[in-house]
Formats: structure tokens, C-alpha cells, sequence
């Protein structure tokens, strides 16, 4: 299918998101879009599959232009789009979820299941991807789950297949897996849509790569036109930041100690889990997601209590603390999830600033709260790290999700804790976004506080990490020094129990 | 965004339209009865608003007095995100609690009135705890459990007014009269007691504890997400049954109001049927709990109820008729407001 975009412009109230962009998609062409959080990829896709309407323009497919009044006008016409949050439901099976609104009807008006299944067997036999039908959804790992939204774009027959961030839940070998199937995609003549940050991703599998950034086009090009640093420089609109450099520094004392702990999940408890971690060091916790990281994580700051171990902070042993006593003996937390846990968006951005704070008497009086104090603090966090929003008093749901981003950080290291647990703190943020946390922790490293960096992310970790634990199936299978980390290696603990290096 | 004429115009286009429907259906209603309409109308706004020296006007501020305490007491637990639906019981709880306590304790009347409410407020207080107790220890949903003890507190209140308190040679079921002392005054001139000055504390407690207060923000953060709460270490548990607590002691407090003020007894039936409870949360609902428009909202409930029953006198039109007119007003303003005030918060949630 040949798609034409032509002068899109999509405003939302004020703001516009996309402004006067024109391009073309091939058949059986990749084509990436990148360019930096709120640069306006993920809006022009949704104006293309119909879930937002133009300001201007016109949508042409194979020469005829189109008006979508939903959704369902995009799939009917053979588009498909594999959301960067999956849109399943965990307790139905994976066929059922994937016939959802398709239902083959039979007789009596009964779905038709078995009709179903043999359609996904030939379309598993022709691309070459299969999941156990009868599953339940919430039972499949992140990158299954991701292979049922593309079965459920499949089935529907799409021409061009719109994918938005896919390998940021994937490990190196899903990735190599799900390229595969794009490229058997691409020799079957379909036209694929990938919205990435990741230019390792675009110099791998792209045949044309487009560069937004704050709305516009920057470029659209061949991949063989262009290069890697051309297509760097289009996203941030200048010079790539420098690699990061690591100041040499002896660790100092255990601030944070682990010894034997074990968290429930379902199905096995993860653990035991032992591990020390000392001021001015930052402990990367590397795995594939899914391996225990997240329980962890949950037992360590208080959110679910521990099966048994012991956890001890700043000297102190906390495990029967609960959340506000160990912040208060001197840990922050950034959580992964900032949508959920780490912000609450229906908040101001002032009221998520002062949430957890510990100098109560900074901002109240008796019981009453002194709103210009709130709103200072607020300023002051948005001034240090660069958030971009309207002001303390905008609700954080008006903001950017690396800016969202960057206000937990923020509220989290001004409480300059001893310790600070960082869960995948750069998930799905731009470039720019990116380079400043990790600055950011950097610095609090420098300063002699000691981080544990969680992370899905590998070169995240490798880039950071003074030393690197890797957790697979519920322990940790290694631990390699940061320095002489190399991708390889930690791949190979990812991938298995106990192969220590 | 709304800085020009052109959009106050559709800012006020979609109420133009509410008002047709409104006006259409209500005509067609009033047709079909044979009901005289200007008369039918007149009575409407005469019996919300107007009476002999506003008479009337005083009944809806009367009602209004229950019906907005009662959305007080809703809008604090729901705005925590405490789906607190068990109003009527701690309505009831309350109402009885102070009946009781102002026909057996001996004393001058003020001292007993001021025990009688603050025994209403333990009573509400009491009986939303247990629910919130239910929740956190045995695993009941609040929402489960606040409605189910509704039912219980509902019968041991017509079982105390049924047999050991009955006021027998009444013919009644319901309690003696409390003390003519204890009598809420009205005020001069007036058949409006002072009751509505007790609802009037209460809403300006609510609103500087929901904009002021550091309780009153933490409580908000875990309404609006109590995963973020539990995240950035908020004391979950203890904001719960504080606010339950809170939330139980304003709708005892209506019951005291309903005793002292109206009906100077616990008479069985008197604080469910009228649906004081329910009506509170549904004016809480209508306005998307936003505190300041609380109060706005219960008083257009309480003028729609006598405005209704002020069109059944004057217009001869039959109950049931005026029952669905005034269905038929708060479907339609309902749907205007709760979609006004949603597309304003459903905007701009844009990550990635």
C-alpha cells in the first residue's frame, strides 16, 4: 500500500503537535520515524490510523484520499497499529483477544473459533511467528504479548503495519526475532512504520528513515543517503552530547545491604537476592524484564513485604519498615511506572513536587498547607531540571513524557538521600531527556551517594554502572565490573542461571 | 482558550440546547397531562423559590441544609478515592444517636443538645469506620461493605422506635419528641431553622480542608492515584479511616440536623425515604467532586424536589408526573455539566 501524508497539521487547543508534514510510505519498505518525545511521531501515526483528526491535510492511500471517523475506518482500509502500550485484555486467551471486534460468525451467530485458529495457523506458517492460542494473555511474557498484537494486526489483513517503540521491552535476541519477522513483512510487500529512539535500530533494519522534531519534518531520506550522525543531528537539532566520562572514585561504606531476600510473585518467590551497595557507587541491575527485577524493586522500598532476609540501610535494618519510614532513614525511589506510581497526573505539578516530602515544616503551618512555599519548591525543581510545562500550577498530565520524567527525578534527588533506587529511569524519554538524568545521577554518584540503577536497558547499565549485577529467573547469575563490561558478556548472564563470569 | 467571543458563543451554545430539550419534554409532559402549563411552570419556580414571604424558598433551604451535608460528607471520602456510598447508614446512625441521647440525658437543654450532636458525630464516625475496618482488615470492598451496613443500622433504628422508645399513644412508629428546649430556633420571621448554619460550618470546613489542608492534599493525591500514595510513602491506611471517620461524623451530623431541626424526633423511615444520602451523591457526582460547586449543586437538587412537589399544588399535575419532570432536569443538566467538566480534565494526557 502507498501512503501519502500531505501538509498534516494537528493541533491540540494551543499547542501544535504536528505541523505541515508531508510524506510518503512505500510498499514493502521499512520506513523509520524518530525524532524526540513530543517531536509529534506518535501523533501523525494516530492521525493515520485515524485516532486523532487533522488540522489540515489530506491522508491519500494508493491514490484515493481518505477521511477516517474512527479507528475501524483505518483497519477496514488494511492498516494496523501495534500500540507502545499494549492494548489486550489479560484474562481472555489469546485467540479470543485476537479475534476481539473480527469475530468469525458461524452458524446461530456463535463465533466461529475453529475458523479463527485455522486462518492464525496459515498466517503463523507464512511469517513464521506463532503463540500458544489457548494461553491467557496475562500469563505471556512482554515480548509474547507483543507477538499477539502483531497476530491481531495480521489477522486483520493490514498492508502497512505501524509499530510504535517495539523493542523497548525486548532483549537483543526478541529484537532479532521481531526484525526477522518485519523483514519477511517487507519481502511479502507490506509497507511497515517503526517509531523508535534507537539509531542502531534504524541503521539495522530501515530502508528509509524520517526525522521529526517539535512537529515538523526534518528529513526524509533513503537510509543509504544519509548517516548515522546526519540522522543524530536531525533529532536533536545540533551536536550530540559527549559520551559520558566516569570520574575514578573508591567506594566507601555499605549503605545499602541485601542478605538472603526472597519477595512472592506468582508462581516462584524471587530471590534469595544478596548484594551490597556502597556510597559513591552506582550498582547496575541488568535483565531482561520479567526476571524478578520488579519484585525486587517493591521489596526493597517498602511496597510489598519481604518473604524473609534482611534488608539494612544506612546501618539500620528496615525490613519491617514500611515506605515513608525507609524514605525517611534515607532512600528515594524512581519508579518505572510514572503514569502510576510516580506521578499522580491529575495533580498539578506543584502538588506531585512536595508528595512525599520530608521537611513538612517547610511547607505547612499546623495543618494548613502555605501554597506559595509549594509553589517555590515546585519552580525551583522545574528550574533545576529543565522541565518544560506551563508552570507549578499546569496539571502534570499537560506534560511531556520526558519532562514527567524528569519532575520525579527531580522531586526524588532533592531529597538527597543516602541511597536512591532508580527502576528503568530513562523508559521511553527522548535523547535529551536521557543524556540529563543520567547526568543527574552521575553527579549525585560524584557526590558520594550511592544508586541502584535497574535497568531493562543495557547499554543504560554498561554506560553507568560501577559494577553490574545481572538478575535471570528470580537471582542474580553474575556479577561483572563496569569497566570491563561488554555487551556480550551480560548478555550471556541474561540469558542463564549461575554462569558467573 | 477562551479568550474570544466566538468560543463563549459554543461555551454557551450546548446549554442553549440543554435548555430546548428540557423545555421540550417538559411541555410535551405537561401536554399530555392536560395540565395547565404557565400555571404548571409558575408553580414550579413559586414552589422552589417564592411562598408568602418566601416560604417556600425556606423549605428548599431547609432541605437543602440535609442534602448538601450529606454531598459534603460524600464528596470528602470520594475525592480520597473511598467509594463511601454508605451515607444513609451513617445518616441514620447519626439521627438515631441523637434522638436517643436527648430524651435519656437529664441536664440543661444545652448541654444536652451539644452532647446529642457530638453523639450524632461519633455515631456517623462509628459506623463509616466500620466499613473502612471491613476494607482494610476482613478484604471487603468499601463500596461492598459501607452499602450493606446500611441495612442493619436502618432496622435497629426502626426496631429502637418500634418497641423500647415508641411513643405509643402517637399511633406512630417514632421516638418521643426530644425536649422542646433542644428545638433548633427558627429564624425570625421564618419557618427556617438554624440547622442550615451547622451545614454551612460544615461546607466551609470541607472547602479550606480540601484547598488548605496538608491532610486534606494527601488524601486528594491517594484519590487520584493510590499507587503514587503508597509510592511516595503516604500513610494509606491511617488517611483512610481518618477520612471515613471524618466523612461518617458530617452525615451524623445531618442526622442531628434533621432531628433538632425538623421533625424534634426519630420517626422510622424519616432520613431513608426522602433519600437524602443518595441525593448527596449524585449532586456530588454531577459536579465531578469539585469542592467549591458541592454546595451549588445540593441546593439545585433540594429546588428541583420543592419545585416539583410546588407544581403538583398549583398545577393539579399528578406526583408521578412531577416526579419524572424533575428526573427528566437533572438527567439532561447532568450530562451537560459531567461532560463539561470531563473533556476539561481528559485533556492533553500525552506521553511518548
Amino acid at each position: 500500500m502507498r501512503v501519502e501524508l500531505n501538509g498534516i497539521t494537528v493541533r491540540f487547543g494551543p499547542v501544535t503537535a504536528v505541523d505541515d508534514v508531508s510524506l510518503g510510505i512505500e510498499p514493502g519498505e521499512i520506513h523509520a520515524l524518530v525524532g524526540e518525545n513530543g517531536a509529534g511521531k506518535s501523533t501523525l501515526m494516530n492521525l493515520l490510523f485515524g485516532l486523532v483528526r487533522p488540522a489540515a491535510g489530506t491522508v491519500v492511500l494508493d491514490g484515493v484520499e481518505r477521511r477516517w471517523s474512527s479507528p475501524q475506518d483505518a483497519i477496514a482500509s488494511g492498516l494496523g497499529m501495534v500500540h507502545q502500550h499494549f492494548m489486550l485484555q489479560d484474562t481472555m486467551t489469546v485467540l479470543e483477544n485476537i479475534v476481539l471486534c473480527a469475530e468469525p460468525v458461524g452458524r446461530f451467530g456463535f463465533v466461529d473459533f475453529a475458523a479463527a485458529r485455522r486462518r492464525l495457523d496459515a498466517i503463523a506458517a507464512e511469517h513464521g511467528i506463532a503463540v500458544d492460542l489457548t494461553r491467557e494473555v496475562g500469563r505471556l511474557s512482554v515480548s509474547q504479548r507483543q507477538t499477539v498484537e502483531i497476530l491481531k494486526v495480521l489477522y486483520r489483513e493490514a498492508e502497512l503495519v505501524i509499530l510504535d517503540e517495539p523493542t523497548a521491552v525486548l532483549t537483543p535476541q526478541e529484537k532479532d526475532r521481531l526484525f526477522d519477522t518485519l523483514r519477511n513483512f517487507r519481502a511479502a510487500g507490506k509497507s511497515i512504520v517503526i517509531i523508535t529512539h534507537k539509531l542502531d535500530e534504524v541503521m539495522e533494519i530501515a530502508d528509509r528513515v524520517s526525522v521529526m522534531r517539535a512537529g515538523r519534518l526534518v528529513r526524509s531520506s533513503l537510509l543509504d543517503e544519509t548517516s548515522r550522525q546526519e540522522i543524530a543531528r536531525g533529532i536533536v537539532g545540533g551536536e550530540l552530547p559527549e559520551a559520558r566520562t566516569r570520574k575514578a572514585q573508591a567506594a566507601g561504606d555499605v549503605v545499602l545491604s541485601v542478605r538472603d531476600a526472597t519477595i512472592a510473585r506468582r508462581g516462584r518467590p524471587v530471590g534469595p537476592v544478596s548484594f551490597d551497595l556502597r556510597a559513591g557507587e552506582i550498582v547496575g541491575i541488568a535483565g531482561v524484564s520479567g526476571n524478578g527485577q520488579s519484585e525486587l524493586v517493591r521489596g526493597l522500598t517498602g511496597l510489598d513485604p519481604l518473604l524473609s532476609g534482611g534488608i539494612s540501610l544506612c546501618g539500620q535494618s528496615v525490613e519491617t519498615l514500611d515506605v515513608a519510614a525507609r524514605r525517611a532513614h534515607g532512600m528515594s525511589y524512581i519508579p518505572e511506572d510514572r503514569q502510576r506510581m510516580g506521578l499522580a497526573l491529575g495533580a498539578s505539578v506543584s502538588e506531585n513536587a512536595n508528595a512525599g516530602r520530608d521537611d513538612r515544616s517547610a511547607f505547612t503551618t499546623g495543618p494548613f498547607l502555605r501554597h506559595g512555599a509549594m509553589m517555590r519548591f515546585a519552580r525551583a525543581i522545574i528550574e533545576d531540571y529543565r522541565i518544560r510545562v506551563a508552570g507549578p500550577s499546569a496539571a502534570a498530565s499537560t506534560m511531556s513524557g520526558g519532562n514527567k520524567q524528569k519532575l520525579v527525578v527531580g522531586r526524588e534527588l532533592t531529597r538527597n538521600t543516602a541511597v536512591v533506587v532508580a527502576e528503568n529511569p530513562t523508559w521511553g524519554v527522548d535523547i535529551g531527556a536521557i543524556d540529563f538524568i543520567h547526568g543527574e545521577l552521575m553527579r549525585m554518584r560524584d557526590s558520594g551517594h550511592a544508586i541502584l540503577l535497574i535497568s531493562t536497558e543495557l547499554d543504560e547499565v554498561i554506560a553507568l554502572s560501577d559494577r553490574i549485577l545481572v538478575m535471570y529467573d528470580g537471582a542474580i547469575s553474575g556479577e561483572v565490573s563496569g569497566g570491563e563490561a561488554n555487551r556480550e558478556d551480560v548478555g550471556a548472564l541474561m540469558m542463564s542461571r549461575g554462569k558467573a563470569a | 482558550m477562551m479568550e474570544t467571543g466566538a468560543l463563549n458563543l459554543r461555551n454557551v451554545l450546548p446549554w442553549l440546547w440543554t435548555v430546548l430539550w428540557i423545555a421540550s419534554i417538559v411541555l410535551a409532559l405537561l401536554l399530555f397531562v392536560g395540565a395547565p402549563v404557565g400555571e404548571a411552570l409558575s408553580g414550579f419556580w413559586q414552589g422552589a423559590f417564592g411562598g408568602r414571604r418566601h416560604a417556600y424558598l425556606m423549605a428548599t433551604l431547609s432541605r437543602s441544609a440535609l442534602i448538601v451535608g450529606m454531598a459534603i460528607s460524600v464528596m470528602l471520602s470520594f475525592r480520597a478515592g473511598l467509594f463511601n456510598i454508605g451515607g444513609e447508614g451513617q445518616l441514620v446512625a447519626g439521627g438515631l444517636a441523637a434522638g436517643l441521647i436527648a430524651i435519656l440525658l437529664p441536664g440543661p437543654p444545652l448541654v444536652v443538645l451539644a452532647a446529642a450532636i457530638a453523639g450524632a458525630m461519633l455515631a456517623g464516625a462509628a459506623w463509616a469506620l466500620l466499613a473502612g475496618v471491613l476494607q482494610l482488615y476482613m478484604g471487603v470492598p468499601l463500596l461492598v461493605g459501607s452499602l450493606l451496613l446500611n441495612y442493619p443500622i436502618r432496622y435497629i433504628g426502626s426496631y429502637l422506635v418500634a418497641h423500647p422508645f415508641r411513643d405509643v399513644p402517637s399511633g406512630m412508629v417514632q421516638s418521643y419528641l426530644v425536649p422542646q428546649a433542644t428545638w433548633f430556633a427558627y429564624f425570625p420571621g421564618t419557618r427556617l431553622d438554624i440547622g442550615i448554619l451547622f451545614t454551612l460550618t460544615a461546607t466551609a470546613f470541607a472547602l479550606v480542608y480540601s484547598y488548605g489542608t496538608l491532610h486534606g492534599y494527601h488524601t486528594r493525591l491517594n484519590g487520584l492515584s493510590a499507587d503514587f500514595a503508597r509510592t511516595v510513602g503516604l500513610p494509606v491506611r491511617r488517611l483512610t479511616l481518618q477520612t471515613l471517620a471524618i466523612s461518617g461524623a458530617i452525615a451524623g451530623l445531618v442526622g442531628a440536623i434533621a432531628v433538632f431541626g425538623i421533625h424534634h424526633r426519630y420517626i422510622d423511615g424519616m432520613l431513608v425515604q426522602p433519600l437524602y444520602a443518595w441525593t448527596g451523591i449524585i449532586a456530588v457526582l454531577l459536579v465531578g467532586m469539585v469542592p467549591w460547586a458541592v454546595p451549588i449543586s445540593g441546593f439545585f437538587f433540594a429546588a428541583v424536589q420543592t419545585g416539583a412537589a410546588g407544581m403538583e399544588r398549583a398545577a393539579g399535575v399528578p406526583k408521578e408526573i412531577a416526579l419524572v419532570i424533575q428526573a427528566v432536569i437533572i438527567l439532561f443538566v447532568a450530562s451537560r455539566v459531567s461532560g463539561a467538566l470531563s473533556s476539561r480534565a481528559g485533556r492533553g494526557d500525552g506521553d511518548a
